[in-house]
């Protein structure tokens, strides 16, 4: 409001700096805020040094073993988190990827184990459904125009009944080898570390993952009108934005980017069970909401929930190392979501 | 404008990789850790990691401080736990923690097998000597196995409701533990082999209680809302059990329903007490093992001895004869 | 002149943000009974002036003396509690309340229990209704009121804070030409009741006709204070911009020439009617290339919906009737399917409809017409930025950068965005609801430039506006609209005021009865 009176000011006018603010102090707290879930990060990463435990004079924390441990604890709910960011950019939300984990873990592994599948059409089949999932759920929402947090609760209940139905109720153990009721050798790499043991596969699928969003979401049309519709969806309506299919859209990557997560959590569990994933969706959320990200819709970045989902993996790992009680480590955790919020919330008068 | 937003991620991208390569080059140090790890002897200090499934299961929580009372007799000793909360991929990577905190010994009760066998063999591979208590791993890739025969006790009460709560036949339902850990699979494999022998008792309905109350009360209820005709419900712990009796008192049906559970836990909670007071007819004592774990690390790292792959604990049927006198020398100790 | 100080005097007020004075050295004084004027363009420092006065700034320069004492407000509140009241643009009211407990919002009548006690709300809401001389059910929801009912609500719940002061600020912006006389017999009367009225606007007609005085700011500073019996609008608008202005309306250069746009007997059948709305019946007109065309009519006369429909953002429903674009028939389907038809459209509320307000001048101006600047669904930045640094240049848009987020762009600005994202789609047809609403003077002057150009180019445009003054200055036609249907159409050169007024209103108790 204030600094609106300031431009409105004749003064002002033709001044090419942001406003007449001042450089120093505004500029600062302003560049803070830009990049809070990177300098969170970064906060979070000095502190698990700090608060490292040492053992026979090196930094527990530091180790490129332990590095590697959390980047790969968090790639699961990072691929997630990514497909969430999408849909909360137009502001909605998806409360069925957890669900859609259990799907297309306990669905890949059925497909190897008991249909003999090889592992491309296995995953194939499995992204497959869950970016038909997803864009159920979109139609269902723009068509209907119910709220996306209604469809995708239902969603949830639906996605672990089919995933109870495929697999029979049962987890699904996966046995590797040649012969039939064996899944093919090859899936077993999604439990492998690369490049001597730094880069654990499915952390690099993360990160590719992310570089890959990163891109779309700044570099396309299709960014434009995912922002246009989060900013003001019915400004962009009348700006021949394509409303409803990006909104489709963006539920059908949701999905597609679960079954990927629900992939690779077989992989590395050497087991796809129907009930794998719950609780998953909320610590998506939470990584998108650290990294930056408006509930509201049209503010945020990839690369915020990259720092998010990492920031919470620092977190639970500096925490484990220290063997704090399991009890104290939700608190904190609580916490912690609760600070960024506010963060953000202090930052918002956009909205 | 472009320039600023580029400049704060290369600099935080330069400080990370910076500390990383720093400390890069300490696969070594950990092969030097382990490779003390196999050092033994009564002057070392060591430190042990338990890794258990869900401590919000009494029976666990009861393991839990099994081990924590051995250990304190153990000067040299130091425990630390970690709980996964029956969340496997959390429990994988509690245990990837206890390694970088280059524990000397692992203790661990896997959620379920498969999900924990990489991992386990991770650090067998490591040269860390691993206890696995109470439920089984796949392979071999462990040092010793300490648990009661599951299969045996599920024998047991099948012979014990074929012959002696059901000579002349009848149904059962069947409340089983969670599907993907191994006492569940022999607690059930076990009961069918006991039941065999009399083709008059069926099993007519089976529900999945997870080992905890309120879904094995949950599972009750729905089946007890199914079927007409339930004469026993074995369950694969005492915790579903009971779950079980509140369903049946609810619905009613307690009347000529015999319950079974095991654990036999000697705490006022515990399926003992509740035999003793008549809400089930019989319970499986299921040690928990802790006690026997902390002798066995003695062994290992104090006495550089050898052990053996398996170490069965002893079970024993509990029924209102003697579900008194079993209590009181369980709590003498 | 009465010996009694003045209602209120404000003396050397001065204010500055940042380095930025907006307010240097200013005296207002407003007496008794009186509605006073205060004019400017944007950025002249009236909201500033107003904001002093209401508690919202309290660092500031000067003094503030309400019936000659001295008055120091730390808060809004305190301005409230010393008989300021504000009303703003932006109403400050719940939509979905009852006008009852709008007006009595965290004071409501209570009984004895302390329950709320809904019969006294209402009687005293209908008391105090009728103290402001409006005639409303209490009872009804916020919502369902017309912005200027909704206006005078906000008065009356003034009044029942004991305000001595009244500040409007734009007060007729929304509203039709028979409730802005509604809400003038309002005013008159709260001079009677010796309250004072500090009336902001840029309708300098309006003020004429309602205000006794009238002070004008420029760049922060006192341009003058004088009656307005004793003055004249060009003297105001000197003062105002501080040279005399030419013309406001350049000379039509363009030749209307072959039909571009082609409506025959267009109706809506809405799936879902909403109370409030007028959809088009049997409504035919012609634009012709390079031929502008006014859109006239009381609010609720069904222009908007008319514009909307033509863009394909009309009420969902059965369509009957045609609409010819260069002869070819328009499915009129989406406002994508109309801007690739060659179809513009400015809408009324440029904040709601027209802006995402958080994001920046290029993103704004460019989203639109994207395929312009993209291949393969990869944006090019350089080609975006040589066509938005283009169209600031064309539309003179003064922003502090084409990276500056929309929201801190005065009004005229913000409207010449929402004008430059239309005109990169080059489209054939223009469609405007309101352009210069909220605008100040010296912008719309350049929006009327605007459009005589482009109409000059062989653009057709579709403008409707409350702004007779306006639709006869700029329009070749003027078509009336009343209750969804054309009343009347006649070449503006034939128009008056009064002709289309009375088309406008003619029989509007039959317009009124429930659709």
């Amino acid at each position: 409001m204030i600094e609106q009176q300031a431009q409105e000011s004749p003064a002002a006018a033709g001044r090419p700096s942001p406003g007449a603010l001042p450089h120093g102090r505004r500029e600062w707290i302003d560049f803070v805020f830009r990049f809070q879930s990177l300098f969170g990060l970064l906060a979070v990463f000095i502190a698990a040094i700090a608060f490292s435990p040492v053992r026979n004079g090196e930094l527990l924390f530091l180790t490129t073993e332990n590095l590697a441990n959390v980047v790969r604890s968090v790639s699961e709910i990072g691929i997630i988190a990514v497909g969430m960011t999408f849909v909360i950019l137009v502001a909605g939300i998806d409360l069925s990827v957890g669900a859609v984990v259990g799907l297309a873990a306990s669905g890949v592994a059925v497909l190897m184990m008991e249909r003999d599948m090889g592992v491309a059409p296995a995953v194939a089949i499995v992204l497959a459904i869950g970016l038909a999932f997803g864009a159920v759920q979109g139609l269902i929402s723009t068509r209907l125009g119910i709220q996306s947090f209604i469809v995708t609760l239902a969603g949830l209940q639906v996605a672990r009944g089919l995933a109870r139905i495929w697999s029979d109720g049962q987890g699904v153990p996966l046995a590797y080898g040649d012969g039939p009721d064996l899944a093919p050798e090859a899936f077993s790499v999604l439990n492998e570390r690369l490049l001597g043991g730094l880069l654990p596969v499915p952390a690099l699928i993360f990160l590719t993952v992310g570089a890959i969003a990163i891109f779309v979401l700044r570099r396309t049309t299709f960014a434009r009108h995912v922002y246009a519709i989060g900013g003001n969806e019915r400004a962009a309506r009348l700006s021949g934005v394509p409303v409803a299919r990006v909104k489709v859209a963006v539920f059908a990557i949701a999905g597609m980017l679960a079954a990927l997560a629900g992939i690779i959590h077989a992989g590395q569990l050497n087991q796809g069970s129907p009930n794998d994933g719950a609780g998953y969706e909320l610590d998506a959320i939470a990584a998108v909401v650290i990294g930056g990200t408006s509930l509201m819709g049209g503010r945020g970045t990839v690369a915020g929930t990259l720092a998010g989902a990492l920031l919470l993996g620092i977190l639970n790992n500096v925490l484990a190392l220290n063997n704090v009680d399991a009890n104290v480590q939700l608190l904190i955790k609580g916490l912690v979501i609760v600070a960024a919020a506010a963060l953000l919330s202090l930052r918002g008068r956009d909205d | 404008m472009r320039v600023k937003t580029r400049a704060p991620l290369a600099v935080a991208l330069a400080v990370i990789t910076g500390l990383v390569a720093a400390c890069g080059g300490d696969e070594g140090a950990a092969t030097e850790s382990s490779a003390q790890a196999k050092a033994c002897g009564p002057d070392g200090e060591y430190v042990i990691g338990m890794s258990q499934a869900n401590n919000a299961e009494p029976y666990r929580e009861r393991m839990n401080d099994d081990i924590r009372t051995a250990a304190e007799a153990v000067p040299q000793f130091q425990v630390e736990f970690a709980d996964a909360a029956q969340d496997n991929a959390k429990q994988v990577s509690d245990v990837e923690n206890f390694l970088t905190q280059q524990i000397d010994l692992l203790i661990i009760s896997p959620n379920e097998a498969a999900p924990l066998t990489a991992v386990v063999k991770k650090a067998y591979d490591q040269k860390i000597p691993v206890i696995v208590l109470d439920r089984k791993v796949e392979g071999d890739a462990y040092t010793t196995f300490i648990g009661a025969d599951n299969l045996e006790i599920g024998k047991q009460a099948g012979q014990y409701v074929a012959e002696e709560l059901l000579p002349d036949g009848g149904s059962v339902v069947e409340i089983k533990g969670l599907p993907g850990s191994t006492p569940a699979q022999e607690r059930s494999d076990g009961f069918k082999e006991g039941i065999a022998g009399n083709p008059a008792v069926k099993i007519s309905a089976t529900g999945v209680g997870d080992w905890l109350r309120d879904k094995g009360q949950q599972q009750a209820e729905a089946i007890l809302q199914a079927e007409d005709d339930v004469d026993v419900v074995y369950s694969h712990n005492d915790p579903m059990a009971e779950g079980a009796y509140l369903a049946a008192d609810a619905a009613g049906r307690l009347d000529g329903l015999e319950i079974i559970g095991i654990d036999a836990l000697p705490i006022p909670a515990g399926g003992i007490k509740a035999v003793e007071e008549g809400r089930l007819s019989a319970t499986f004592t299921y040690p928990t093992g802790g006690k026997e774990a902390v002798e066995a690390a003695k062994k290992l790292l104090i006495d550089c001895a050898e052990l053996p792959k398996e170490q069965i604990l002893e079970t024993q049927r509990i029924t209102e004869e003697n579900a008194a006198d079993v209590y009181s020398e369980l709590n003498r100790r | 002149m009465a010996e009694r100080p003045p209602l209120l005097r404000m003396r050397g007020i001065a204010k500055s943000f940042g380095g930025v004075h907006a307010l240097r050295g200013v005296d207002f004084e407003l007496r008794h009974g009186e509605v006073h004027a205060l004019l400017g363009e944007n950025g002249a420092g009236k909201s500033t002036l107003i904001n002093v006065l209401s508690g919202v700034l309290t660092d500031h320069d000067g003094a503030i003396e309400i019936e000659g004492e001295e008055a120091s407000f730390h808060r809004p509140a305190d301005a409230q509690a010393a008989g300021v009241a504000t009303i703003h643009q932006e109403l400050d009211l719940v939509p979905e309340m009852p006008v009852a407990e709008n007006l009595f919002l965290g004071r409501e009548p209570r009984t004895r229990l302390g329950l709320l006690d809904r019969r006294r709300m209402l009687r005293d809401a209908r008391e105090l209704l009728a103290r402001t001389g409006v005639e409303l059910d209490p009872a009804r929801r916020l919502r369902s009121l017309r912005v200027g009912e909704q206006q005078l609500v906000e008065i009356a719940k003034a009044l029942s804070l004991d305000a001595r002061i009244i500040v409007m600020d734009e007060p007729t912006s929304a509203l039709a030409d028979a409730e802005v006389e509604q809400l003038f017999r309002v005013i008159r009367d709260l001079r009677t009741q010796n309250i004072g009225v500090i009336y902001v606007s840029h309708r300098l007609e309006e003020v004429a006709a309602i205000a006794d005085r009238a002070t004008v700011l420029r760049d922060g500073q006192l341009a003058g204070t004088v009656e307005l019996a004793a003055s004249s609008r060009a003297e105001l608008i000197r003062m105002m911009v501080g040279q005399p202005l030419d013309e406001l309306f350049p000379k039509a250069a363009a030749k209307p020439d072959g039909e571009l746009l082609e409506v025959d007997r267009l109706s809506v059948l809405p799936r879902r009617p909403k109370p409030g709305r007028s959809e088009p019946r049997e409504v035919s007109l012609r634009v012709r290339r390079g031929e502008i065309v006014g859109l006239a009519g009381l609010m609720g006369s069904g222009r908007t919906e008319l514009l909307e429909t033509l863009y394909g953002a009309g009420a969902p429903g059965r369509r009957s009737g045609s609409v010819r674009l260069d002869g070819r028939e328009l499915e009129l389907g989406s406002p994508r399917a109309a801007l690739a038809a060659g179809i513009g459209f400015v809408p009324e509320d440029r904040k709601e409809l027209g802006l995402v307000l958080g994001q920046s001048v290029t993103t704004n101006v460019t989203i639109a017409a994207l395929h312009r600047f993209a291949r393969a669904g990869l944006v090019n930045r350089s080609r975006e930025r040589g066509a938005v640094v283009q169209a600031i240049a064309d539309l003179h848009i003064k922003a502090p950068g084409r990276l500056a987020a929309v929201r801190t762009l005065s009004g005229g600005n913000q409207q010449k965005v929402v004008f430059a994202k239309q005109l990169l789609t080059r489209p054939r047809l223009l469609l405007l609801d309101e352009p210069t609403r909220g605008v100040d003077v010296g912008a719309k002057a350049e929006i009327y430039r605007l459009l005589a150009s482009l109409a000059e180019e062989g653009m057709g445009i579709l403008l409707a506006s409350s702004e007779l003054p306006e639709l006869l200055g700029v329009c070749d036609r003027i078509v009336v609209m009343r209750a969804g249907a054309v009343a009347l159409e006649l070449d503006a050169a034939e128009a008056t005021q009064a002709a289309l007024l009375e088309a406008a209103t003619a029989s509007a108790r039959e317009a009124e009865a429930p659709a």
